[in-house]
């Protein structure tokens, strides 16, 4: 059981590395590329802002109830703009990329694998990896980040409405109130460590759709462990890179 | 019907050996495909058929013995040479293996792009209109995969398969899930691209009758072992019942 995980981890590492060298050797899919970012990007888009937005409102009602105790309330919405910056954007836009596009990914390089598309695509001299994986882990890379600052900022939109709601708080204040106290290295780090997140995510579903081929048990197989394992995956990166971030920048620790 | 040696050998099999999991698939298989010619590989099914065609591609790797395209061997070859043999051959799969996701438009152009970047956006348009035209698809190329008929997906494949002009086609199961009618617009395709661009072709397949139609040589392959190798003539006068059974027409 331990040696066939360190077998596994062995592999993917592996493949992310092989992933990251051909991303730099042309020729490039562009075309292919520009596909993909649409797809993650555009398609993920709605999930994220929804979910950012109504997170925004629950954690606006649940530390005005906690606030309201020690008559802190004008501290929400920077509690609020500090907790989305800092975790809840990056962390909870990456589970659903791995939700949303992780499945995605596994399950279609897995149905291509099946039905002979990846074998069709090699036998046209076209790179198979770099036209499927390379373009796909590009693709996330950059997407994820962008999407957390979409997530963050409609966490702060849901907190605001929420709080406009109870106490009639004017925007202008509310944001005023949000950025007063927020460094840069309270938004800058947290969000582009979640390009790590984009790049576990498309490599895990990649290597599981890419690399099985079990017929469709391997699509279904493939869509579960690309879930299970990029979300587990991101939550351990999320461990050490806060870690890493704290490191970087003392004054976050605090 | 001995295993033929040609000189002006496109393809060779030398001892060819593969298995899975232990299990022989092929065992030293050893014959020749001439420039032009056109070989019908029969058999029964799960006896290496299709596995011969993916090791001329190099999509599969012997374990033993040499597999040889234009006097390249498909298992020293790196990437790049791997990806130069391959631009000269065509493969139409048995599913066709389409691209699902994309046009038939798309999927013709998606080599032309790749591999010929000097050709210009309204060069691989013709090019593509001009494939799917020699194939009976020429108003159909605006359409999904999904959105065609078994038969017409197999046109398409193998426009796909030519759309590189290939000097060497590799075809699996041809009339696999066709309609006899439909089977024979196949073969006739096929043998029009035989006369036409003179292509070296390697053909599995289990339908007599349109082996009997394209080939110049049969091969035989009965576990794993070349049965028999030679024109359909020669094997005509061999006495061997379960051979017979492989070439008769019924």
């Amino acid at each position: 059981m331990l040696k066939s995980t360190f077998d596994s981890i062995g592999k993917v590492a592996l493949f992310g590395a092989q992933a990251i060298r051909d991303a730099w050797v042309p020729p490039f899919e562009g075309e292919y590329l520009c596909k993909q970012l649409y797809e993650i990007g555009v398609g993920s888009f709605f999930l994220i802002v929804a979910s950012g937005f109504a997170l925004g409102v629950v954690m606006t009602l649940h530390t005005r109830s906690t606030l309201v105790q020690f008559g802190a309330t004008a501290e929400i919405p920077v509690f609020q703009s500090l907790a989305f910056f800092n975790e809840i954007g990056p962390l909870v836009a990456a589970l659903l990329m791995a939700g949303r596009v992780g499945a995605g990914i596994g399950a279609q390089l897995a149905n291509m694998r099946a039905t002979e598309q990846i074998d069709a695509i090699e036998t046209l001299s076209v790179n198979s990896f770099k036209l499927l994986v390379v373009t796909r882990v590009i693709a996330c890379t950059l997407m994820l980040p962008l999407l957390t600052i979409f997530m963050d900022a409609a966490g702060i939109l849901g907190g605001f409405l929420s709080e406009h709601i109870w106490s009639h708080l004017s925007l202008q204040l509310y944001v005023h109130r949000a950025f007063d106290g927020v460094a840069l290295a309270d938004f800058v780090p947290p969000t582009l460590k979640t390009a790590v997140f984009g790049y576990l995510i498309a490599v895990i579903s990649c290597f599981y759709g890419y690399t099985t081929n079990e017929g469709s048990d391997g699509v279904r197989k493939a869509a579960t462990n690309s879930v299970v394992i990029s979300s587990l995956a991101v939550i351990l990166a999320d461990v050490i890179l806060v870690k890493c971030i704290f490191f970087l920048f003392p004054d976050q620790a605090i | 019907m001995s295993e033929g040696q040609t000189n002006a050998a496109t393809i060779a099999f030398e001892q060819v050996e593969k298995g899975f999991d232990g299990k022989k698939v092929l065992d030293k298989v050893s014959f020749t495909v001439a420039e032009g010619e056109a070989l019908c590989i029969l058999g029964r099914s799960g006896t290496g058929k299709s596995v011969t065609l993916k090791l001329m591609i190099g999509l599969l790797t012997a374990d033993a013995g040499k597999v040889l395209v234009e006097g390249e061997d498909m298992a020293a070859l790196e990437e790049d040479g791997l990806m130069k043999v391959r631009r000269k051959m065509g493969y139409l799969f048995q599913s066709a293996a389409l691209f699902d996701s994309f046009t038939l438009n798309e999927n013709l152009a998606l080599p032309l792009h790749r591999l010929d970047r000097n050709k210009s956006p309204e060069e691989i348009k013709r090019c593509v209109e001009r494939t799917l035209g020699e194939v009976g698809l020429e108003k159909d190329g605006n359409k999904m995969p999904n959105a065609l008929s078994g038969g017409m997906q197999k046109r398409a494949g193998l426009a796909r398969a030519l759309v590189l002009q290939p000097k060497i086609l590799l075809v699996d199961e041809p009339a696999s899930g066709l309609d006899r009618i439909t089977a024979c617009e196949i073969d006739d395709l096929l043998i029009k691209v035989k006369t036409e661009r003179h292509t070296t072709m390697v053909i599995v397949t289990h339908d007599i009758h349109g082996a009997r139609k394209i080939a110049d040589k049969f091969a035989v392959l009965d576990k794993g072992r070349l049965l028999a190798f030679g024109t359909p003539a020669e094997l005509d006068q061999t006495h061997d019942n379960l051979l017979q059974q492989f070439i008769a027409e019924r």
